[in-house]
């Protein structure tokens, strides 16, 4: 179960630091600390079993926490809403969970400076019921916008479905404190003003802290931008009968210039195709649709309404049929809950079966999103003939420049994996699979992530191939900041920093 | 059967469903569900109650394991709404989520399997010993099940009975004398029944079916021998136990109609066969029952009755943002947790003082006696009453009753 087995000593301790109820030592505490929604060899589950998972409700027993793993050695994987794409939250080593849910108090709403600071563990669609009584929100809207939570929103370095608006994570993200490796804590932004935007003091570490998937520190506080809250909101879809015809389209809409676009959204043919099979909410259109583009568009009134007439007006000149008010607002205002669409997917042979879902998300240059796509599909199809236990949900290409959208795009495919059929032949196949997609986006100059982050096998083993010489300097970073390895060890292949000392792999 | 079919049984039901919360994962459940508000412990989410299963079936959790923490649930069937697989799948693929259902499953097979909450056991054998919910701490006794009717010269019997639960026929007893003067003035005849127990549903929410199918063989056996058709229920949770658990027990047999008060009194307002006269010159917001609200979908009734009642300024708060409310009194949550079910009074409480109001006004009864005690307390000045109260007064009845 893991390579350290706590002693007594160190669980009294953390009583003493913590209170006796908010260490957790019981099977069920630490079976159900162990997984994210990713796809999960569930039949390995019980060797990524934690020793026992720690509910701190401040920074300075986060600090002590940290500071007693680090005197003893002992693994310490951070989890917030425990709802990551990859595998940041899934510790490898067993040792200490530091669950910061019970971190979820908003400490200070500054409606001059406009900011909110919070601890790690609210949520965005709380933290927003909080601020609507004020007349601004905090614009990070992931798919998981209902569940996920600050703390790891900070350690992915999340993306946002408006973003093209109003920016993603690391740039809504003002400043925040850390609990580094060995305990000490520090307040990294840009600059040292907790509420500085823009600074050129020193080094940017805000950035270095974020989307380290745990590895670096945990972040126990966050000041975070605050928006005046938009007066209106246009969403459009277009339909297309090709997806060449709506990958132009949306090119045209992205680079319109339009201030108050929050994001675009490609589906390609074959994720339409998986909607009108298997998704019953899907509101049905003409056969001829085979590919949509969606939008949505945020500001003032007086912003908004002539900027949707242009956006309507791109739409169609560039090819696309408006698919109507329903489709527009009903879909766009279902996004969160689409997030979970695949319960579902089907055997080569068309049988329905429950699937977990993976969602891969490289980030790739608008110009070679139908290579990207037709590459990705063809290794897809390889592994559902060979394997009956995948199936290809298609595609989605979202927007991924903050407020610069037009450029590259955040693109998805969605596999379903019949998780009960995992056995670590196939198991090895998946991941084969993952390597195989994520090598493709690197041999078009991609990012293996546009936001889930890379630890997984199958990209991890690429991510020295995407970062080259930068991948070295990761590890002198790593080792710095974190002599003994205790900081979610065995990610992004970080025990190489340490090769040399012999122990701690 | 032993302890270990017991558990095969169980795993061979529930593995199917709680795999389809495994495989989705996505936890849309947490943020609403009131407990986990407070406790932000992960074992105490839906998502754990699912995984668990799965976890069992691969023999990697045990019950001996696991059943603590499903004592962390008041069954409100909140996170059953929020559920995306009941979204999408929910009809088509007859995917819809059961928490709840699942929750008071693993609670018998706790009890099957000799793992009792020692203040549930003593709850359910004190309802058993005295037919009725211990809900006084003086005691309560068949002797004194129908002494909130004083003076009220009800009947025995007849086609419909109203069924008063055990709290409201001990400990809030304003409730049901305003309820029966409602009904009395709108022409609606009615009767008691000869002797009432606990409808039996606590008890299956707490893991002890054989116990709680001993009072509803009483229950039924009493309408039958009284001729009843019609069953208006006064308490939400009566409502689900006639509408859910006795369906269960008695099958295609058990033909009775089961009506909440809140439905028929908003039909007598309606059809105006009660003039609600008398202004309350007060500020409202309304407390969806969770059984009510998200579990029965009745929203709109009580919505109805307050916008009736003259002089009364209704601030409302929508039923899907109240599906993350709760008073913390369901499913015998109190009984084991208090504490935590008081913080999730307290900030229920506390988010109708944030709407400037100095009412808030419930349609169960159960939630009323925590809510109005959090609503006491200096910080929060709110006072809690009861919907058929409010009506009554508005109709201008004097009902009395003892409403502490």
């Amino acid at each position: 179960m893991s390579a350290v087995a706590l002693s007594d000593p160190v669980i009294e301790e953390l009583r003493a630091i913590l209170g006796d109820d908010k260490v957790l030592l019981s099977k069920p505490a630490r079976y159900n600390r162990t997984r994210v929604p990713a796809p999960f060899p569930v039949h390995r589950w019980r060797e990524f079993v934690p020793d026992l998972a720690v509910l701190p409700e401040r920074t300075d027993q986060v600090a002590e926490v940290v500071k007693l793993a680090n005197a003893h050695h002992i693994p310490v994987v951070a989890r917030a809403g425990g709802t990551g794409l990859a595998d940041g939250a899934v510790p490898l080593r067993g040792g200490i969970i530091v669950d910061v849910k019970l971190m979820d108090r908003i400490l200070e709403i500054d409606l001059e400076d406009r900011t909110v600071t919070v601890q790690p563990g609210v949520n965005m669609l709380k933290l927003n019921e909080e601020l609507k009584g004020h007349g601004v929100i905090y614009p990070d809207d992931p798919a998981s916008f209902p569940c996920s939570l600050v703390g790891g929103r900070i350690g992915t370095s999340g993306w946002s479905l408006i973003g093209g608006r109003f920016g993603h994570t690391r740039d809504l993200v003002i400043s925040m404190e850390v609990v580094l490796p060995t305990g000490d804590v520090a307040r990294v932004g840009d600059g040292g003003g907790r509420k500085i935007r823009k600074s050129s003091t020193g080094f940017q570490l805000k950035h270095l802290f974020m989307g380290h998937q745990g590895t670096l520190g945990i972040a126990t506080e966050a000041t975070l931008e605050l928006v005046p809250r938009p007066e209106a909101e246009f969403s459009a879809f277009f339909g297309y009968p090709s997806f060449q015809a709506a990958w132009r389209s949306a090119g045209a809409i992205a680079r319109s210039g339009l201030a108050t676009l929050a994001g675009v959204v490609l589906f390609d043919e074959r994720k339409i195709e998986y909607l009108r099979r298997d998704d019953e909410a899907y509101i049905p259109q003409p056969p001829e649709m085979r590919a949509v583009v969606a939008t949505a568009m945020y500001g003032t009134i007086d912003e908004v309404r002539p900027a949707a007439k242009r956006l309507l007006r791109v739409g169609r000149e560039t090819g696309g049929t408006y698919l109507g008010d329903e489709v527009s607002q009903g879909d766009w205002a279902s996004r969160h809950d689409r997030y979970a669409t695949p319960l579902h997917g089907r055997t080569p042979q068309g049988q329905v079966v429950p699937m977990c879902w993976h969602c891969e998300d490289a980030a790739i240059n608008y110009s070679a999103l139908p290579r990207v796509m037709e590459e990705w599909h063809t290794i897809v199809a390889g592994y559902v003939e060979r394997y009956g236990i995948f199936d290809d949900w298609g595609m989605f290409c979202y927007t991924n420049g903050a407020h610069k959208p037009w450029a590259d795009y955040l693109v998805e495919i969605d596999i379903g994996i019949w998780e009960e059929r995992l056995n670590t032949e196939t198991w090895d196949a998946w991941v084969r699979c993952k390597r195989d997609i994520a090598a493709a986006s690197l041999r078009h100059n991609g990012s293996i992530t546009a936001c889930h982050g890379a630890t997984r096998e199958g990209d991890v083993e690429l991510v020295p191939v995407e970062l080259g010489p930068g991948f070295e300097v990761m590890q002198r970073i790593k080792r710095a900041l974190d002599p003994n390895n205790i900081m979610n060890p065995g990610k992004y292949l970080l025990d190489q920093a340490y090769e040399d000392q012999g122990g701690d792999q | 059967m032993t302890k270990s079919e017991a558990a095969g049984e169980f795993i061979a039901t529930w593995r199917g469903p709680a795999y389809g919360c495994f495989s989705s994962g996505h936890k849309f459940c947490r943020e609403v569900c009131p407990v986990m508000q407070v406790t932000r412990n992960e074992n105490h989410t839906p998502t754990a109650f699912h995984a668990n299963v799965v976890a069992m079936s691969q023999g990697d959790l045990s019950v001996e394991d696991v059943a603590d923490d499903y004592t962390y649930c008041t069954l409100c069937g909140a996170c059953e709404l929020r559920c995306p697989n009941t979204l999408f799948t929910g009809d088509f693929y007859r995917n819809r989520t059961q928490t709840v259902k699942l929750v008071k499953e693993m609670r018998a097979l706790a009890v099957r399997s000799g793992l009792d909450q020692a203040a549930w056991q003593r709850w359910v054998e004190l309802t058993i010993e005295q037919r009725n919910e211990p809900v006084l701490e003086s005691g309560v006794s068949q002797a004194h099940v129908r002494d909130w009717a004083a003076g009220l010269n009800l009947p025995t019997g007849g086609e419909t009975i109203l069924f008063v639960d055990c709290e409201a026929a001990y400990y809030r007893t304003s409730v049901p004398r305003a309820a029966a003067l409602i009904l009395a003035a709108a022409g609606v005849s009615f009767g008691l029944m000869r002797e009432q127990w606990c409808c039996g549903g606590p008890a299956a929410e707490m893991g002890y079916l054989e116990q709680s199918r001993f009072l509803a063989d009483h229950n039924l056996r009493d309408w039958r021998e009284t001729g009843a058709r019609r069953i208006i229920t006064l308490d939400p949770h009566d409502y689900i136990t006639f509408t859910e658990d006795y369906p269960a027990y008695f099958g295609a047999g058990y033909d009775f109609e089961i009506i909440h008060i809140t439905e028929l009194v908003a039909d007598l307002i309606e059809a105006g066969r009660l003039a609600l006269t008398h202004p309350i010159a007060r500020t409202a917001t309304y407390h969806d029952p969770c059984r009510l609200n998200k579990r029965k979908g009745i929203h709109e009734s009580p919505r109805a009755i307050l916008r009736a009642v003259p002089g009364l300024t209704f601030k409302d708060v929508d039923h899907v943002t109240q599906w993350s409310y709760c008073s913390g009194a369901g499913g015998g949550f109190a009984i084991v947790h208090p504490d935590i079910a008081g913080e999730i009074s307290r900030r229920r409480v506390a988010r109708a003082a944030e709407l400037g109001v100095d009412l808030l006004v419930s349609a169960c009864v159960w939630s009323e006696r925590p809510m109005a005690a959090r609503g006491r307390e200096d910080n929060l000045r709110v006072e809690v009453r009861d919907l058929m109260e409010i009506v009554a007064e508005s109709a201008g009845l004097d009902f009395g009753g003892v409403r502490p």
